[in-house]
């Protein structure tokens, strides 16, 4: 596991979106292993982490099944619905609620280890480098806790929403504001690194490659920006809004767009290597690997595309809203959908 | 507690309403389908000069702006110039606060009903509903008094409320639970509901909103400039109605539908009229076929307009008038075409403006007319027409 896998640095672990997986499978799932249905709606990824997948859901609660059987291993209660994919660091998994609070529950009992209250409900997911963990609120601010025990280090307060999962490296926060801002902070401070302004909203999560910060804006452009001084290195155009957050690998960024279409950009230029046929709106977050780019569109498609090429891989039609990321191991393939089902295909 | 019952003739339309426990007189003039019967119960909610058909009856202003959409975008800075432009000519205020003022106070607790339904281009614009707050901020209503809300979570996180509005205000899903003041609610109030029985459906109940029954003051209805499938369009009526309420797509079974009575009907809910001040319709973009979604953006074009009124009746005949004319100019059948060989499929409908699943019922305007929500006939509309930018 790398380094960025190991401290679980960004919106479902390093660049690939992978939940800290290689993602190496192409193949095409053929049969359903098993499936579960939650009381109401998932509107997070699940995370893959030795052997089990940490679900969180509408109904407030954060669950922990076995990755093999679909089997319930834990479950933890918070105070309201969970629009926050989790996190984990170390024995912790990390969550925000739409009660304002960051949870920390231990990754073995399930049982609170602490509990952080802020404000406004917690939409992103929690960033966590060096012991600390980075995240925003829907009331414009964003903060930097201990993971050890919740300890507010520094919370800045902006005059949008931050609906956008930071990227977080030894010195910086990478993050997007709903005030149309691309903001790089000090990690140890908060204070100002540099701020890109687009032209809306950025309320997807950025990622860092080669040195480029990259990200889409509600402006319909696609932005990388140098992760040292904020100048722009290139940009490109979608047709609509960009709300899906990028995924990385092998040279180049994938993201979905609100027109429904899936793009793949060169990340050295901003070149479009190659785009898919429309599969209705995105704003669900990709996951890549080296030979596989696969996503879920708005109205119930999920499709797997050869990265290099666009072909289609595979696709399942699997109803209701979809805007999770998919899991992808050699073995299985985990899907989750609005309606709270979580497929397990082999 | 309001309680009415309503029979109404679903296409001659004789209409009768009484008190809830009353003998309902028959329906004269039924159609082969038959009446329907609805019974409303819901807090009353005294009677308001702002709520429906509201300040100016009748009157309806279109503003237009060439400049509302740049690139394909939609321009915030045109949106703006129209809006003050719109309610200055709508109240006959000099100052855009002025007018604004005359529907809210900094008190109100004030519920935007938005329409997410749709593509990303054929919803209520991100543009005008941040403008809308803006205009109320400077009424003194702070964000954090204002809730944006429809039915369905989902849509409303596609369309982008949930992220892209301003820091403060409030946006709320009625499938799911919200909170106010510390206290969670549940999206709908179950004791505010429509009784109707339309195909035999098992749930014959469509629950009214928290956020109407209790949670707002006001309301501000940002519709959209669409057709409609079955309503024939959807506009300030069907918005509010089917917005409002749950369980409301049970009045569709293909061909036939009961938006009309059921659209009017559930805009009579004593707290929906009292509290529906003001209406604002984004026509920008608007929909001449295979809507309220509008798949093919062939049958999207760019009207650049907003309507505005107090009256739904009256700006829903526009919105009428006006999707009637650019279906005529493009060869499509009437919004009002019941003939047979015109109905298709859903993927048909997508394709041709000649099919459509349903026989639309636009008459549901002047069926809302004929319970006093507001105006039908154009020799009683002060219809202006003004150009901004």
């Amino acid at each position: 596991m790398d380094e960025a896998s190991a401290n679980w640095v960004t919106l479902l672990s390093g660049n690939d979106r992978g939940g800290g997986r290689v993602v190496g499978r192409t193949s095409r799932p053929e049969q359903l292993a098993w499936k579960v249905t939650l009381p109401e709606s998932i509107r997070t990824s699940p995370v893959l982490a030795d052997g089990a997948l940490y679900v969180t859901s509408l109904d407030g609660r954060l669950r922990v099944l076995d990755a093999n059987s679909g089997r319930e291993r834990w479950s933890f209660a918070a105070g309201a619905e969970i629009h926050s994919t989790p996190a984990l660091s170390g024995d912790l998994v990390l969550f925000g609620c739409d009660d304002g609070a960051v949870y920390a529950v231990n990754r073995t009992s399930g049982q609170q280890q602490w509990k952080a209250q802020s404000e406004g409900a917690i939409w992103t997911s929690p960033s966590v480098h060096g012991g600390v963990a980075f995240l925003g609120t829907n009331d414009g601010v964003f903060a930097a806790i201990d993971v050890a025990g919740g300890r507010l280090r520094w919370s800045r307060r902006f005059d949008g929403r931050m609906h956008s999962t930071a990227y977080v490296t030894a010195t910086h926060v990478y993050v997007g504001c709903s005030d149309g801002r691309v903001l790089a902070l000090d990690a140890a401070t908060g204070a100002d690194a540099w701020a890109y302004e687009t032209g809306d909203s950025v309320t997807a999560s950025p990622a860092v490659s080669d040195g480029l910060v990259l990200v889409g804006s509600e402006d319909r452009c696609f932005y990388a920006l140098d992760a040292g001084t904020g100048a722009l290195r290139w940009r490109f155009e979608a047709g609509l809004g960009l709300a899906s957050s990028p995924a990385v690998a092998a040279g180049k960024v994938a993201f979905g767009g609100k027109d429904g279409l899936l793009y793949v950009l060169s990340v050295a230029d901003g070149r479009l290597l190659w785009k898919s046929e429309s599969i209705r709106p995105i704003v669900a977050t990709p996951v890549a690997g080296p030979r596989i780019v696969c996503i879920q569109g708005f109205f119930g498609t999920t499709q797997a595309f050869d990265l290099e090429n666009g072909k289609v891989l595979w696709a399942a039609e699997l109803g209701g809203s979809l805007g999770s990321t998919p899991i992808l191991t050699d073995e299985m393939v985990y899907l989750a959908t609005y309606p709270g089902v979580i497929y397990a295909l082999r | 507690m309001d309680r009415r019952r309503f029979v109404l003739g679903t296409a001659l339309g004789s209409l009768h309403l009484g008190l809830l426990g009353m003998p309902a007189r028959a329906a004269q003039g039924e159609d082969p389908v038959g009446s329907l019967k609805i019974d409303i119960q819901a807090p009353d909610v005294p009677a308001s000069p702002l709520g429906m058909p509201g300040l100016f009856p009748g009157r309806v202003i279109e503003v237009a702006h060439a400049g509302a959409l740049r690139d394909g975008r939609v321009f915030q800075p045109a949106v703006r110039e129209m809006l003050d432009r719109g309610m200055q000519a709508l109240t006959g205020e000099a100052a855009a606060g002025d007018a604004w003022a005359k529907f809210v106070e900094p008190s109100d607790i004030v519920a935007l009903k938005v329409n997410p339904s749709g593509t990303p281009t054929t919803t209520t614009s991100i543009a005008l509903v941040r403008e809308v707050i803006r205009a109320l901020g400077g009424a003194g209503v702070p964000n954090r008094h204002i809730i944006v809300f429809d039915r369905n979570s989902n849509q409303m996180e596609l369309a982008g409320y949930h992220n892209l509005l301003p820091v403060g205000v409030q946006v709320v899903g009625l499938d799911r639970r919200w909170v106010v003041g510390g206290e969670t609610r549940p999206g709908y109030d179950p004791n505010a509901f429509a009784e109707m029985n339309c195909f035999g459906e098992r749930e014959t109940r469509s629950y009214l909103a928290t956020i109407v029954t209790t949670g707002a003051t006001k309301i501000i209805n940002l519709p959209c400039l669409k057709e409609h499938n079955a309503s024939g369009v959807t506009g300030c009526l069907k918005n509010l109605a089917y917005g409002c309420f749950d369980n409301v797509a049970r009045t569709h079974l293909y061909p036939k539908t009961y938006t009309n009575p059921a659209i009017p009907v559930l805009c009579t809910t004593a707290p929906l009229r009292a509290k529906a001040v003001l209406h604002i319709m984004d026509g920008i973009r608007a929909v001449y076929q295979s809507g309220p979604f509008a798949w093919n953006p062939e049958f999207v074009w760019e009207a650049k307009t907003l309507l505005m009124g107090t009256d739904p009746v009256a700006v829903d005949r526009i919105e009428l008038d006006i999707v009637e004319r650019k279906r005529r100019d493009v060869g499509a059948p009437s919004l009002f075409d019941h003939s047979p060989e015109h109905l298709g499929t859903s993927a048909e409908m997508e394709q041709t403006a000649q099919k459509n699943r349903f026989y639309r019922e636009p008459a549901h305007i002047a069926t809302a007319a004929r319970l006093g929500l507001g105006r039908y006939e154009l020799s009683q509309i002060d219809h202006r027409r003004l150009q901004a930018g």
